[in-house]
């Protein structure tokens, strides 16, 4: 019996295909990285269809492709391999439990910021999860697995520090749970004190199981939530300030951009540039409190660090959120209203890329100077973002670079990305959610024992080697 | 029938960010064959997708697309919530890619029979031609201001809704005929056959100008997108107006026209017709005429802009039933979420299918038959009558 035949037995031929269209969409993503066609595209419904579908990958050794919405931004989904089944797991899509007490959500890996947003608006308003400057239709469960950052990381860090474990489907197999919820159904309420597990399979980029249940921490809606936004000068200048703000512990989150993007907000048609003269950075500052009070004085705390005379001719501006309402009305409050529609402004084109790090503090502001220098010598729109993660214990930078993707484009935005990387790598960032190209450039800059401990890990969990291979370049 | 292309307009936009599959800020379900079948393809991006694919030589011209490009009920909900530069074009681009499936490949086999049909029978279903003998049997004038276009499904399979807009109009004493109408050709512009549209058109506007109608009337959604939103591209302009009668009965029940002397007891909701809200725009008249009616109506979640389809559309009902049913099944469950016994809408083909995938727990009418059924004629036009 050939492979189409055993997937149709396991799930039903409705939800088998190796038709063209769907080996032809699931071959590519917006991103500029080559595409690959799947053999097959399948999409359980349950843990056990999975189980299935793994041990038939096993006896066939057939690659296994997760795939739940395929917009990571890093080509994460496309097959590195020929011949492979990708896995759909868009039908898994249950928010299965909301616990009021520990303050957790446990979901399936195809519930999306925005499913979720509206499950708790309509059955836990107290409560709220985080979510990205993403498209609200993008999976928790991945964007979690990838580390990737949301509009708490600020205060909180990156996503996959708010999992309080998860159910995989291992390679071989074997179903697992990691996390307090070994001792039962009703028990997701954190990781320790264990061996943290989670971290087989925390930014593995599916190469170590099918995660199929994620437990993820929630928190109380603050009934005061306030918001301003900050216009700087300078790369240093700006990283600097960003981190004397984020040290006073009064933000919740910080989302730094080039003031282009805030343009592009705006509605200036592209392509946008930068004009003499204007800031470089526009930040909108987010914090909250039980108190109205209490958020004043938080303003006030950075109002004061922001108007501190240190700053200089090019003074930085701080300005309330209800001045900006006053200028922009219901817009303004899309900006701030996550999963926000604010990412519209990334889709102008088919193409869409960024060069994305996590780095250390004081490497922040010449790597921002040194990639904007980068993006202006390639002629792309310059589009850079970052966030102080985790209190300011690291920086999260990127280049993003929306784009036609036509050969000639396609070619130019590659090796600006290679380059922004290759800037990256000097300052010791590491780069999130990279594409295998990326991951090779790490790979060879990394400690080999890392490296090889990362090759004996998965070759222990997947002995046969089919959970996305050739990812991550390994 | 394309002179120009929407698809190489926007050929290089769409990123799939997901954002057409679901209710914007609302994050519910909003395509149907997406929903359907659940893979990439069927969803507006995935299609807009395979168009650029095709275009770009990286896909070939085969029937293996035609389930996902054939799919699309043309309901336009994702152009409501997608939120990039082409979002108004996502429908057209999708008809752009039947059209020239349809010059490479050939129609769908079912589709292709009722084109057949139209070409033999003026109509797609293949009954016998008969609308000009309307005239006779209920007693019209052969020329006047108003043409009623009464369209193939309420002519020849939703005959209880052309009936009542006749009965309608004559007790409200509207001046009107119908015209020797041929098929609109809206069937065959949703699935790519265009090549006898223009002839449909040209022959319908002749008809209504030797009837020398300035105004014409239809109780069809898919009609009324074809002719406000088709035939001026078609036929340039032309200086006839054209309405939907759920318009027109306001205005009669407004102007005392039609006088509404009955109760209809139980509790309603209005299910928007694709191509009368989010195409026409037409959203609130049938909803005025229901509160003229004075009947118990509560709203589905999904209305107006974000109203999910019956699932009938775009040639969906004739090659793909079993998704057309699922899609309407879905929305009769929405109305019972809310308690509602009758579903009203303004569309033949709604009704046709929303009545033939219900369990028969919701009651299915168009608005007209509801209207028919409680209005009579205003004392006026009663003593006309009785002289």
């Amino acid at each position: 019996m050939g492979l189409v035949d055993c997937l149709n037995d396991i799930v039903g031929p409705k939800y088998v295909s190796d038709r063209v269209p769907e080996r032809y969409l699931y071959s590519f993503d917006m991103t500029e990285n080559p595409p690959q066609r799947p053999a097959v595209v399948v999409m359980p419904e349950n843990v056990k269809e999975i189980q299935q579908i793994v041990g038939l990958a096993n006896e066939t050794k057939t690659p296994l492709v997760p795939f739940i919405t395929g917009q990571n931004v890093g080509g994460l989904t496309i097959p590195q391999e020929p011949d492979a089944i990708m896995v759909d797991l868009k039908r898994m899509d249950r928010i299965l439990r909301v616990d009021d007490d520990a303050m957790y959500a446990l979901v399936e890996p195809g519930v999306t910021f925005g499913h979720l947003r509206k499950f708790l608006d309509e059955h836990h308003p107290s409560l709220r999860y985080t979510y990205p400057l993403a498209p609200p239709f993008t999976s928790v469960v991945a964007n979690a697995l990838l580390q990737g950052l949301c509009d708490l990381s600020t205060r909180h860090g990156a996503m996959a520090d708010f999992v309080n474990g998860v159910e995989v489907v291992l390679p071989t197999g074997e179903v697992v749970r990691t996390g307090s919820s070994i001792l039962g159904d009703e028990n997701w309420f954190g990781r320790y004190p264990l061996p943290d597990l989670f971290g087989l399979f925390s930014g593995w980029q599916g190469m170590t199981g099918i995660v199929t249940k994620m437990a993820l921490q929630l928190w109380p809606k603050p009934p005061f939530i306030e918001h301003a936004a900050l216009f700087t000068f300078d790369e240093e200048a700006t990283t600097q300030l960003l981190q004397g703000l984020v040290r006073t512990q009064v933000l919740d989150d910080a989302d730094c951009m080039s003031l282009s993007l805030v343009k592009m907000l705006l509605g200036v048609p592209p392509p946008v540039h930068a004009m003499e003269g204007e800031p470089d950075y526009g930040t909108l500052l987010s914090l909250s409190g039980s108190t109205k009070i209490e958020t004043q004085q938080k303003l006030k705390t950075l109002r004061r660090i922001v108007e501190s005379p240190e700053h200089g001719l090019s003074r930085p501006l701080l300005i309330d959120w209800d001045a900006i309402t006053a200028l922009m009305g219901d817009q303004a409050a899309s900006w701030v209203d996550f999963p926000s529609d604010a990412f519209k402004i990334l889709t102008e084109y088919d193409g869409l890329t960024w060069v994305g790090t996590y780095i250390h503090p004081r490497n922040w502001g010449a790597a921002l100077a040194g990639g904007r220098r980068i993006v202006e010598k390639h002629g792309f729109e310059l589009m850079a973002f970052l966030k102080p993660m985790n209190g300011m214990h690291y920086g999260e930078f990127k280049f993003i670079i929306r784009f036609p993707k036509d050969e000639t484009t396609v070619e130019r935005v590659r090796l600006c990305n290679e380059e922004l990387l290759d800037h990256a790598l000097d300052q010791n960032a590491i780069p999130y959610k990279t594409p295998v190209w990326a991951a090779k450039k790490l790979i060879a800059r990394a400690d080999p024992e890392f490296v090889n401990l990362v090759k004996r890990i998965r070759e222990m969990l997947d002995p046969n080697g089919i959970m996305n291979p050739g990812r991550w370049g390994i | 029938m394309t002179t120009e292309s929407v698809l190489e307009e926007w050929l290089h936009r769409c990123i799939r960010c997901s954002t057409c599959k679901y209710v914007f800020r609302q994050y519910s379900p909003s395509c149907p064959s997406g929903e359907f079948y659940r893979f990439e393809s069927y969803w507006a991006s995935g299609r807009l997708a395979l168009g650029r694919g095709l275009k770009m030589n990286e896909l070939d011209w085969s029937d293996d697309i035609a389930e996902a490009l054939f799919t699309c009920t043309t309901c336009g909900s994702c152009e409501e919530q997608c939120q990039a530069p082409h979002a108004r074009s996502i429908v057209k681009i999708i008809e752009e890619v039947r059209e020239q499936y349809v010059q490479k490949v050939g129609p769908l086999p079912r589709h292709k029979a009722f084109a057949d049909n139209v070409a033999e029978h003026h109509n797609p279903y293949g009954n016998t031609h008969h609308a000009r003998g309307i005239v006779a049997e209920c007693g019209l004038p052969t020329r006047a201001d108003t043409a009623f276009f009464i369209g193939c499904t309420s002519n020849y399979r939703e005959t209880s809704i052309r009936d009542a807009a006749i009965s309608i109009m004559k007790k409200a004493n509207v001046d009107f005929t119908v015209v020797d109408e041929h098929c609109c050709g809206s069937p065959l512009l949703r699935t790519g056959q265009t090549d006898s549209v223009l002839e449909l058109a040209k022959h319908n506007l002749a008809q209504f100008e030797a009837a020398g109608c300035r105004r014409i009337v239809t109780a069809c959604a898919g009609c009324y997108r074809t002719l406000t939103q088709e035939y001026p591209g078609l036929l340039g302009s032309f200086d006839i107006e054209i309405v939907h009668l759920s318009q027109m009965i306001k205005e009669l029940i407004k102007d005392g026209s039609l006088s509404i002397e009955s109760e209809f007891p139980g509790h309603f909701t209005y299910h928007d017709p694709c191509h009368l809200g989010r195409h026409g725009g037409v959203y609130e008249e049938p909803r005025d005429v229901m509160r003229l009616l004075r009947l118990d109506v509560s709203e589905m979640s999904l209305n107006r802009a974000n109203a999910w389809c019956c699932g009938a559309g775009g040639g969906v009902r004739s090659a793909f039933r079993d998704m057309a049913e699922s899609t309407a099944r879905e929305r009769i469950r929405q109305a019972e979420t809310i308690g509602a016994d009758h579903v009203i809408t303004c569309c033949p083909f709604c009704v046709n299918n929303l009545t033939s995938s219900s369990d028969g727990e919701v009651d299915v009418s168009d608005l007209v038959e509801i209207v028919d059924r409680m209005s009579v004629a205003n004392p006026r036009q009663r003593a006309r009558e009785s002289e």
